[in-house]
């Protein structure tokens, strides 16, 4: 009795003392992890609120010595050329990942759900052929695309864009949506059928309320993608007021490299949008990563 | 003997099998219906360009787009990729590109997920923090980080001259040396949240009961990782490496906006260099060829891509 008496709490702190050699080297590794993430974002910000001339010294100035929000004028003040061109960016690019989200949810959700319930012949095949689609690189799509654009008469024109990214976020949002789809119960629906419902009534009724987080992670992927995608926009448009974000600014300051706080601070603009969408919603989407992709 | 016997047992199942599969299309021809809309919309983005493109790789192909003027030249394209020093430094740089991005993406993003599974003050917080580099775009992040790296005015330069390591900053990205690994530490930047949030999500299917049975049966605290949390991931691990790799294996934006693929073809990767053959020397028939290579190679990935999703769904089945 009185050995184990003796030995039990010597044996538990020996334990915490190892745990927490475990858990303070995981707080001092988070800690060297966050300073990798959020430094240069910080510079980022720091030098979008120094004037061109600031920007250029070294050593550098740490903190600005005149803080000035010259460059976010600039960008968003319609009255000259440079806020012309930024905003005019800023609602294509709105636009083509608007419209590609609404799109996609539209055609994953029945794809998702017919993959998740029936079991047709090809069904598996199909399946992964849509997840294969993951593996091409856009270069293999970008020639013939490009050529398919132009008997389509589809070049210089956002839809381009949005057929293109259309077929990009599909494999994901389908396989997420699959995963949340097989979670749903089967009787909800029968007892749906029962009482009168005909099998998309029960869809719409039953199916699709219970998998709202899924549905939104799907979109904010959608939107996201679209938003973030440069090479097709960057091979499709050419005409200058067409362009999205990411090929505009590109266009814009590769002429004028040295403009560094205008860069910056375009850049930053150009990160608000998907970052407060993804902050907002991220807990639909880590769970619908949960559901749909891991636990399967 | 038994072949034999093993044939004919099979051809009178074939028959009612195939009369079978055409009627059960005919009794699923509904179910067809929710499926066309990603059928259609992939035949036409996929399937096209990938017969495309293969047609493209055995022809000589004028500059410009006036492809109707190609001419038939066999297999040349591939023998005078196979045959370039090009090739081959291109080749090894995407190999390193793509392994040592995986590899330490994947490290850095699991050992986050462990550290950030126990709850703390601002743990929310923290995460949202470092899934912000994979949201945002990569143009975003090629110009923040070119701007740390500048030659002149970069942050990492100022910082090792002030401690007195170097008299000059030194040239990251402009030098045959060092670019490639500056590049994969963006590349990585952007990609390890991503590894996060999927190990995150795999470790909340870890059962409690067997870590805390562990913990009575005296495990410590590597023993419990290793023999139950980690057997537990390892199919959410084969699919978050396996996407990070073709990921990687496909990017473009990095290099393509900070370095162009320079200096003197350093931070080449297959992309860049097949959308420079393309787009930059118009030479399409060789860029196609380079294309179904690399298609080659993707599939033999996507086999083990796809074996280790129907791992899973072999699983789901028998549960």
């Amino acid at each position: 009795m009185s050995t184990i008496a003796e030995t039990a709490p010597r044996d538990q702190a020996r334990r915490r003392a190892r745990v927490d050699g475990w858990r303070w080297g995981g707080r001092v590794f988070l800690v060297v992890m966050l300073l990798y993430t959020a430094l240069p974002m910080i510079w980022m910000l720091l030098t979008s609120i120094k004037s061109g001339f600031a920007a250029m010294q070294f050593p550098p100035q740490w903190w600005p010595d005149e803080p000035t929000l010259a460059s976010y004028q600039k960008l968003l003040d319609p009255q000259n050329s440079v806020g012309q061109d930024f905003l005019r960016f800023f609602w294509n690019s709105l636009f083509v990942s608007t419209v590609t989200t609404i799109l996609s949810v539209i055609v994953a959700v029945p794809a998702a759900y017919a993959f998740s319930r029936f079991s047709f012949p090809g069904r598996n095949f199909l399946f992964f052929a849509v997840l294969l689609r993951n593996m091409f690189p856009a270069v293999i799509f970008l020639v013939p695309l490009f050529i398919l654009m132009r008997l389509l008469g589809l070049v210089n024109t956002p839809y381009s864009l949005v057929l293109t990214y259309l077929t990009f976020g599909l494999p994901l949002s389908i396989w997420l949506l699959k995963g949340f789809f097989d979670n749903i119960p089967i009787q909800l629906e029968q007892a749906a059928r029962i009482d009168g419902a005909t099998r998309f009534q029960a869809f719409i009724m039953i199916v699709m309320p219970l998998s709202t987080p899924g549905i939104i992670a799907t979109a904010i992927y959608s939107f996201i993608g679209a938003w973030n995608e440069y090479i097709y926009a960057y091979t499709f448009l050419n005409k200058n007021d067409q362009l999205t974000l990411p090929v505009g600014i590109q266009r814009f300051f590769s002429e004028n490299t040295t403009d560094f706080p205008g860069l910056m601070a375009a850049s930053f603009m150009m990160s608000v949008p998907v970052v407060v969408l993804f902050l907002v919603l991220q807990k639909y989407f880590v769970r619908a990563l949960t559901e749909g992709a891991v636990k399967h | 003997m038994t072949i034999v016997t093993g044939e004919a047992d099979a051809r009178p199942r074939l028959q009612p099998a195939r009369s079978g599969l055409l009627r059960e299309i005919w009794l699923h021809r509904a179910d067809y219906a929710y499926v066309l809309p990603a059928i259609v919309v992939m035949l036409i983005v996929i399937a096209y360009p990938i017969y495309y493109t293969i047609e493209l790789s055995f022809f000589k192909t004028p500059p410009g787009l006036q492809l109707r003027d190609k001419t038939f030249n066999g297999i040349d394209n591939y023998t005078a990729i196979l045959t370039s020093d090009v090739f081959w430094r291109v080749t090894w740089n995407t190999m390193v590109w793509t392994v040592a991005s995986t590899f330490i993406a994947f490290v850095l993003g699991f050992a986050t997920a462990l550290a950030l599974h126990r709850d703390f003050i601002g743990r929310g917080i923290l995460r949202a923090v470092l899934i912000i580099p994979w949201v945002i775009s990569a143009v975003a992040a090629s110009y923040i980080w070119k701007w740390i790296y500048h030659s002149d005015f970069g942050i990492i330069g100022a910082v090792l001259v002030g401690l007195g390591l170097t008299d000059r900053p030194p040239n990251f990205i402009d030098s045959v040396g060092t670019v490639l690994p500056s590049l994969i530490v963006v590349n990585i930047w952007r990609e390890f949240p991503f590894a996060m949030i999927m190990m995150m999500a795999g470790l909340q299917t870890v059962p409690d009961q067997l870590l805390r049975a562990a913990t009575v049966d005296g495990a410590n605290a590597w023993q419990r990782f290793w023999h139950v949390t980690f057997p537990h991931l390892r199919n959410v691990s084969t699919v978050t490496i396996l996407l990070l790799a073709v990921a990687n294996f496909n990017s473009f934006i990095i290099p393509w906006i900070m370095t162009g693929g320079g200096p003197s073809n350093a931070s080449h990767i297959w992309i860049t260099h097949i959308y420079e053959l393309a787009f930059g020397r118009q030479r399409w028939g060789v860029a196609s060829a380079y294309s179904v290579l690399l298609f080659v190679i993707l599939m033999t990935l996507g086999y083990f891509y796809v074996r280790a999703l129907s791992g899973d769904e072999r699983k789901e089945g028998g549960a």
